[in-house]
């Protein structure tokens, strides 16, 4: 498999935010007490899976590249725009590079707020926009097909 | 056609997913005019580039040469068309005028084609 040399682990810290690129992520109970704030009565986390199908073909892998000094910069105007609706929240958001294998996660995101209603909607938009703009690929790999034919995917 | 240029201008092209499978790399170095090369530019001159036939042009097919260059430039062609463009770390929006944005020595370019994190 090509790597990028510049498809790296990276952090970029905003006030309140911490998104990273990772080879390996946090368990998720570090990233729960990352976010925890004794102000916030809300957590939420959402954690994004290799499904094992699609249309019928049997998943095994999946396979991430970033673009990560870009991709860092776009999930930073993304917390920026979250800030924008919601006032005070919390987040951490980390995605994985490299192999994805059925059943483990490739994204991570948690967000506290003083309530729930916020902490719900930060969460999902931060998802929503990190899906539709990140500079971040997967290639998805079939049983029983040739790997060097696996097709990079669009969220588009 | 061999990169004995005695042009002193680079820019860095960077590949990803789709764009990266297509050639087989991940970056180039490109040389480019001093003055006067824009980013509505880029697209004709890498896919030129890679049009080329020469030994190491394997489309994955196991063949080598003989006319695996011209395949490996339309699937780039194909691919640049369906992909959004960065410069210097930061993205060329779908509605800025490419004839306007000046490449310079040392820039860093990279093909970003449609995303899919998450």
């Amino acid at each position: 498999m090509l790597s990028p040399g510049s498809s790296v682990e990276g952090t970029l810290e905003l006030p309140g935010a911490i998104c990273s690129i990772k080879n390996t992520l946090d368990p998720i109970e570090n990233t729960i007490e990352q976010v925890s704030d004794d102000r916030f009565g809300a957590v939420v986390t959402f954690i994004g899976t290799t499904r094992n199908s699609f249309q019928g073909k049997v998943v095994t892998k999946l396979e991430y590249q970033a673009y990560t000094k870009l991709a860092l910069k776009t999930m930073a105007t993304i917390i920026t725009e979250a800030r924008n609706q919601t006032a005070e929240f919390q987040a951490v958001v980390q995605h994985k590079i490299g192999v994805v294998g059925v059943g483990e996660p490739s994204i991570v995101i948690a967000v506290s707020s003083p309530h729930r209603k916020e902490a719900f909607h930060t969460c999902e938009f931060i998802l929503e926009e990190v899906k539709r703009k990140v500079q971040i690929w997967k290639r998805e790999y079939y049983e029983g097909e040739d790997e060097r034919q696996a097709e990079w995917k669009s969220n588009v | 056609m061999s990169s004995t240029s005695t042009s002193t201008a680079h820019i860095t092209v960077l590949y990803f997913a789709a764009a990266s499978t297509t050639l087989g790399i991940t970056e180039e170095k490109i040389p480019i005019p001093e003055k006067g090369f824009y980013l509505s530019q880029l697209k004709d001159l890498l896919v030129e580039r890679h049009s080329r036939d020469n030994p190491s042009n394997d489309n994955g097919s196991g063949k080598k040469g003989g006319g695996g260059g011209k395949k490996i430039g339309e699937a780039l062609r194909k691919v640049l068309d369906s992909s959004q463009w960065s410069v210097d770390a930061e993205m060329v929006d779908d509605d800025e005028d490419l004839t306007k944005v000046e490449l310079g020595d040392g820039v860093e370019v990279a093909v970003i084609c449609p995303v899919s994190g998450g």
